[in-house]
């Protein structure tokens, strides 16, 4: 076992992160996934993510071949779901390519359109991988998109993942969030009813739950202030509200962090709570050394990769957040994250490039539209803005 | 979990779909992944299979006993599925089938994947189809119940939805009281608690009521998050909200600290009573020397590992107090 390793070192030199062995960890999941993985079969997108976003954090986004990269963007592509006129299918990227039929026969493909869907969570990573790739989104059609995610959203402000068959809560409403955010469009989403929703969903103990009056909780709490930070509506909350909702987040710390008072620290948890003080600007109060000491216990020393617990499997998921974790605390080697979009700030520069053509083109329309040349189209209102 | 064992595959029971007179009729469909698939599943022949038949069930738009049998062996395979769990409950409607044998069946699944999104969002639709309750609560209770897993979080949502959309509040104090002797560090409980606690409503009364259980539970375990952070949240309810309305509190904390303890829980409660007081009456200055103080014995000793955020709290009240003397002066 691979912590044997360890015990020989000198327990007062701080353990290595052992990056070039995530990198090949990472990539190896890029590839095959085992048959014990089958049960992500709806889910691969987003190990397409943690992947691919992994490598980024660790700066070694070469290590994806030309080749490589092309069957990425193609297969992720693949999984684009565009309704017709007239049909209800939600526009996105689906989980689920088992929905995908090997056939030429049209009726059968016909047939099978109806069980197709985008779902929220692969549009997101689905993005976020085309974007970290530096794909140029121009097979995708913004406003389509966007239109799905406002088809999914409830009266009470909150999102499903998609149109049938899905529950509907903060995480949703935090891929929606991002989703409008990297698409800089947010077209009908109502970003008010969305935040009556987070709102109603922030606790007695000023941590943010699931939904509604579950218990607060270090993920949804990510998502809640994500999505407000996103949709420029993080000024809404009082100075009060917000220092004790950092009170709630800096509690969390044990010497990893926990997602819950009470519950064992666990690696993602060094994103999640990490993530949503930096959204608050209060990351700088934790304590690095030991964040970091914790997520090092997780590692796998011997095929890389990072698990939840000491002593446990490693997982991409564990993995890419405990990269992120660690990216936090300013870890020589590792890209810095973007902590609402939880992609790199190389790759969210790249997306503020597009954003900046997207408007220059908007703006032209406009003008072609209008005659006017005086007349410009600001970005004011744009969630941009007020994010930074 | 969701992948079954090769053991089950190679045992004789199970026969291939290929191989049912039954299924004769069907022509398995494979899947299109595209011609470079990356993240490619390494499938075992068993899951390929089912999945195979699933699709070309699903293509045909068939809805049949059998083909929600299938249902059944796709999503034993990967519960995860939920495009299967659409499609099965596409059938059931078409079938117009006994929901409560959907019900029995569930309580199975949920027993073995309590953990999974679908199976309790499945377990939500069909008891909203039903418009009956009756057994969610001994289902979740049983979850709950489940060694190490009164805490689970999906099994807590399912509970407060029921217990919501179909007004079951009744007994749930007593249950949850239960749960609080149990493991008085189980914050799902504790977060129940206020939950049902804030329907019967917080009058003066039951505020009193509910202080003192919080108070009696911190007695057993000081260094316990859960019932210092419910007592704030309870005390945020009065009609001042502030966390010196009610004065047992004060005077049991102040004890407890006179007392010697030292519980970063306790010194937290009582930093940010002090700063309330500070920030009400500036020219008090006591206030905001305790608050300094304990802020600096928090850094120094008693909670080092938020060093940095306690020296911030004692340097964000200081700019506090200055501000409205400033405003004062212009």
């Amino acid at each position: 076992m691979s912590y044997h390793i360890v015990d020989m070192t000198d327990p007062s030199e701080p353990k290595p992160v052992l990056l070039s062995k995530h990198a090949k960890h990472l990539v190896r999941f890029l590839h095959l996934l085992p048959a014990r993985l089958s049960s992500h079969d709806n889910t691969r997108s987003t190990i397409v993510f943690f992947a691919v976003c992994g490598l980024d954090v660790l700066n070694s986004l070469h290590l994806i071949t030309p080749q490589l990269r092309k069957d990425i963007i193609d297969w992720t592509y693949g999984g684009l779901v565009i309704p017709r006129d007239n049909e209800k299918q939600q526009a996105g990227f689906m989980g689920c390519r088992a929905m995908l039929p090997q056939t030429e026969d049209v009726e059968v493909l016909e047939c099978m359109r109806k069980y197709q869907w985008g779902h929220l969570a692969m549009t997101y990573t689905s993005i976020a991988v085309l974007v970290t790739l530096g794909d140029d989104l121009s097979r995708l059609d913004r406003q389509t998109i966007v239109d799905g995610v406002a088809a999914v959203q409830h009266a009470d402000g909150s999102f499903s993942a998609c149109i049938d068959g899905s529950e509907n809560d903060m995480r949703f409403v935090y891929c929606a969030a991002t989703i409008c955010h990297m698409l800089d469009c947010w077209g009908s989403v109502n970003k008010e009813t969305m935040f009556q929703f987070i709102m109603s969903s922030l606790r007695y103990d000023y941590g943010f739950s699931q939904e509604l009056e579950g218990e607060s909780h270090g993920g949804t709490t990510f998502c809640a202030l994500a999505a407000l930070e996103l949709s420029g509506q993080l000024h809404r909350l009082d100075a009060a509200t917000l220092e004790r909702i950092k009170r709630w987040l800096v509690f969390r710390q044990m010497d990893g962090f926990q997602g819950r008072p009470n519950k064992p620290v666990d690696t993602c948890y060094s994103f999640w709570i990490g993530a949503a003080l930096r959204i608050l600007n209060g990351f700088k109060l934790t304590d690095y050394a030991k964040n970091r000491e914790y997520i090092l216990s997780t590692q796998d020393e011997l095929i890389g990769g990072f698990a939840k617990w000491p002593r446990s499997s490693p997982d991409p998921f564990h993995t890419y957040l405990g990269l992120c974790g660690l990216a936090f605390i300013g870890e020589p080697g590792l890209n810095d994250v973007m902590p609402s979009l939880n992609i790199s700030m190389a790759a969210y520069a790249n997306l503020n490039q597009l954003h900046e053509h997207w408007r220059g083109t908007d703006d032209l329309k406009q003008l072609r539209l209008t005659g006017d040349a005086t007349t410009k189209s600001t970005s004011s209102s744009s969630p941009l803005i007020s994010a930074q | 979990m969701g992948d079954s064992s090769d053991e089950e595959y190679l045992h004789a029971e199970w026969v291939p779909y290929s191989e049912r007179a039954d299924w004769g009729d069907v022509t398995p469909l494979p899947q299109d992944d595209g011609p470079n698939p990356v993240v490619a599943i390494s499938y075992r022949p068993k899951f390929r299979e089912v999945f195979d038949y699933m699709r070309a069930i699903i293509a045909r738009g068939e809805k049949s006993q059998r083909a929600l049998d299938l249902t059944t062996e796709a999503l034993r395979l990967n519960p995860a599925n939920y495009t299967v769990w659409q499609y099965r409950r596409d059938i059931l409607r078409e079938l117009d089938a006994n929901l409560q044998h959907e019900l029995d069946y569930l309580e199975e699944v949920i027993g073995q994947n309590a953990k999974n999104y679908q199976v309790w969002h499945h377990r939500r639709v069909i008891v909203e189809m039903m418009n009956n309750a009756q057994f969610e609560l001994e289902l979740t209770q049983n979850a709950l119940d489940n060694d190490g897993n009164a805490k689970n979080y999906h099994a807590w949502q399912h509970r407060q939805w029921a217990i919501r959309t179909f007004n079951l509040y009744d007994d749930e104090l007593d249950f949850v009281d239960r749960l609080i002797c149990e493991d008085p560090r189980n914050n799902s409980a504790w977060n129940q608690r206020f939950f049902v606690v804030k329907h019967f409503g917080f009058t003066p009364e039951v505020i009193e009521r509910e202080l003192a259980y919080a108070m009696d539970r911190i007695r057993v375990i000081k260094n316990n998050e859960s019932p210092w952070n419910y007592l704030v949240g309870v005390l945020r309810q009065s009609k001042s909200g502030q966390l010196n309305s009610n004065s047992a509190v004060v005077a049991f904390s102040e004890g407890l600290y006179n007392a010697g303890n030292r519980s970063p829980y306790l010194m937290a409660f009582l930093i940010d009573l002090y700063q309330e007081q500070a920030l009400q009456d500036p020219s008090a200055g006591e206030a905001a020397q305790k608050v300094n103080t304990m802020c600096l014995d928090m850094a120094n000793k008693h909670d080092v590992i938020r060093r940095k955020y306690w020296e911030y709290v004692a340097n964000h009240l200081k700019i506090l107090l200055s501000k409205p003397s400033q405003t004062e002066q212009t």
